[in-house]
């Protein structure tokens, strides 16, 4: 089969396409026939070793991917040969085939295409995750979106409106900003040219929920707009800048600040992660989602797709289509 | 009557005693006869005109208080006069007569003293809310690491974490403080001074689940290395004078919440929060979960001597103020 590999963590250009072959999946992991793989931040941490996991080298890259189940290892029943499968797999997407925890698997709904399904797990269980379990958004509320173009921001947007929260969309571009809305956003922000402080205030007179994966300006405009009982959720850094929480805001705005890290719900408490797609397969069913797809490429090109993801040139997701 | 007035913002050591006549109260309200007024952080920051709730010059300071029903506002229908009552006070607790709405006083428990009466509220209330709200939720069985142990809201979150069937470990500034909470019924204690609090929770109980920080500062860095998944800290004041910040990376790769908690805000805002708590509270009184705490009692003329024992953070357990003798 053939695969992209590193032998060192030596980064995007270090990856090359090679011949493999896997050895047959032990105790708890499913071997998959990889169709597609969605991109993300972590994968191209991870080919520099600055990801928190380090898998032995040689490795694929690719921590989300959908494909078929070609074998299974001891233990495992939630799987078997001949599911269409999905989820979040660690690593080894980029690749024919690759050995995957099965118990972080679930099943591929009948209407959805390869490419969608690869592009689905991380954007929509992290948002699902972080909007009901770990915010408990309600009906009504106001959700402020963050990167609201983005992979995740893009379903955060879908999601509070199948929620029926009041959506606020912050991005960086007209162009993404007019995306979220196409999306389903309420009002959208252009925070490079417009104070997104000022603006939410405008609109709604403040946010019950804010999702927010980019920090830095983002984050410290949300301190200022946040409702009595509301709950920051941070989902990551995109701009690249952490910011500090002064813990006085909290206390006197009296809000929440969460963090919430969707993949460590799969070591920690991986029935969290299944009611999630539980969740997600009924509003699915609805037609109430529609995952965006900004680019894709062939397997021999996944460093160009992880390029496009690290210029924030994307929106919505971006996918390596494996065996088109 | 004789009550306490802040007619400047300059400080504890402006605080002056007057004679002035005595508050009426308005529809709602119920004037009570003070024996105790409790001494908590705000009426410092109020002295200062620090508090987020600013009242207008001059005012009698103090938020909490017990004692004697003497007239009913229009409605009142909960209380009648001769009443033994304890309430938490919007300010005006430190006076020989004061007026509070009917809503935020209780009646004192059975076998409760004065002394106690008067600082029990706002302490008592403030723990037991935080702990218990849906934005904490705290479980029996869960760790709850308590900061500033021997104070005054430390020391009650020490013995309601332990009523709502916790582990909790205690920190406290010496091995006096420490012994202190030990007595209060922690189940650990740490001397923060002597020892390094992260490293003392993972070796007694592997990490905790909730935190519960009047202090800050240094305190609450220790907590973020040794919290567990899913972990809260609660925010509720700044005792060590160090407002800390928390990087947001943490907060992040541990899935942990920063929980502010101001309990003055939901006196105003979401009366009902406290009020749970009040049924609560004397729930855990009758059940015996709460024992007697110590106090510090200083006469009403010596109420900035009072605050400063609490800024200087040399009390264990309350500071209360005895307004008047016991007829």
């Amino acid at each position: 089969m053939r695969g992209m590999r590193l032998h060192g963590r030596d980064g995007i250009d270090a990856m090359k396409l090679e011949e493999f072959e896997l050895d047959a999946p032990g105790p708890g992991k499913a071997k998959i026939a990889v169709h597609a793989a969605g991109v993300n931040f972590g994968d191209t941490l991870m080919v520099t070793g600055e990801y928190q996991e380090k898998p032995d080298l040689p490795f694929s890259p690719g921590m989300e991917a959908a494909g078929e189940v070609i074998a299974v290892g001891d233990g495992v029943d939630n799987v078997k040969v001949g599911d269409r499968v999905m989820g979040s797999i660690g690593y080894g997407g980029f690749a024919e085939e690759a050995n995957v925890p099965a118990a972080n698997l679930t099943a591929v709904p009948d209407d959805m295409d390869w490419a969608t399904a690869a592009a689905f797990p991380v954007a929509y269980g992290t948002s699902h995750v972080a909007l009901t379990y770990r915010s408990h958004l309600k009906s009504g509320e106001v959700l402020l979106v963050h990167g609201a173009a983005g992979g995740v921001g893009l379903t955060a947007v879908e999601l509070g409106k199948a929620m029926g929260a009041t959506v606020i969309a912050t991005a960086g571009t007209d162009e993404k900003v007019d995306l979220a809305k196409s999306y389903g956003a309420d009002y959208g922000i252009n925070y490079s040219n417009e104070d997104i402080r000022e603006k939410v205030l405008e609109y709604t007179g403040g946010a019950d929920v804010i999702y927010d994966p980019v920090g830095g300006d983002a984050f410290k405009a949300s301190l200022r707009c946040i409702n009595f009982e509301g709950r920051i959720i941070i989902i990551g850094f995109a701009s690249g800048e952490i910011p500090q929480i002064p813990t006085n805001y909290p206390l006197v705005k009296c809000f929440t600040v969460d963090g919430f890290v969707w993949g460590a719900y799969h070591r920690n408490k991986v029935d969290v992660i299944h009611e999630g797609y539980a969740g997600l397969r009924e509003i699915w069913a609805k037609g109430a989602l529609k995952p965006h797809i900004s680019h894709r490429f062939p397997l021999a090109e996944a460093g160009e797709a992880m390029r496009v993801l690290l210029a924030r040139k994307s929106t919505g997701k971006v996918v390596v289509e494996v065996r088109k | 009557m004789r009550a306490i007035r802040v007619s400047t913002l300059d400080g504890v050591d402006a605080l002056t005693l007057e004679d002035i006549p005595p508050p009426t109260p308005g529809p709602g309200e119920v004037r009570i006869k003070v024996y105790v007024g409790g001494v908590n952080f705000p009426d410092l920051l109020m002295s200062e005109g620090k508090y987020q709730f600013k009242a207008p010059l001059p005012f009698t300071p103090g938020l909490e208080a017990a004692g004697e029903v003497i007239e009913l506002g229009e409605g009142v229908t909960r209380f009648k006069p001769g009443d033994r009552v304890m309430g938490f006070f919007d300010y005006g607790a430190f006076a020989e007569e004061a007026v509070v709405e009917e809503k935020f006083l209780m009646a004192v428990p059975d076998g409760m003293s004065w002394e106690m009466a008067g600082g029990f509220v706002l302490t008592h209330t403030t723990s037991h809310a935080a702990l218990v709200h849906e934005r904490v939720n705290l479980q029996a069985g869960e760790v709850l690491l308590v900061h500033g142990a021997a104070g005054g809201v430390g020391t009650t979150a020490v013995q309601i974490g332990k009523a709502l069937g916790c582990t909790v470990v205690a920190t406290a500034g010496s091995d006096d403080k420490a012994q202190f909470a030990l007595d209060n019924g922690a189940d650990y204690a740490i001397n923060y001074t002597t020892e390094e609090i992260r490293t003392r929770v993972k070796d007694l109980v592997g990490g905790a689940d909730v935190v519960y920080d009047p202090v800050s500062g240094n305190a609450f860095t220790q907590s973020l290395r040794c919290i567990n998944f899913e972990g809260r800290i609660i925010i509720i004041g700044f005792a060590s004078g160090t407002i800390a910040d928390a990087p947001a990376n943490y907060v992040l790769v541990k899935n942990i919440s920063i929980v502010g908690f101001p309990v003055g805000t939901y006196r105003r805002t979401s009366p009902e929060v406290l009020l749970r708590s009040y049924s609560g509270l004397s729930e855990m009184w009758a059940a015996g979960h709460l024992k007697p705490q110590q106090s510090h009692v200083f006469p009403l003329e010596e109420t900035p001597e009072a605050i400063k024992a609490l800024r200087d953070r040399k009390a264990k357990g309350k500071v209360v103020i005895k307004v008047r003798d016991e007829e």
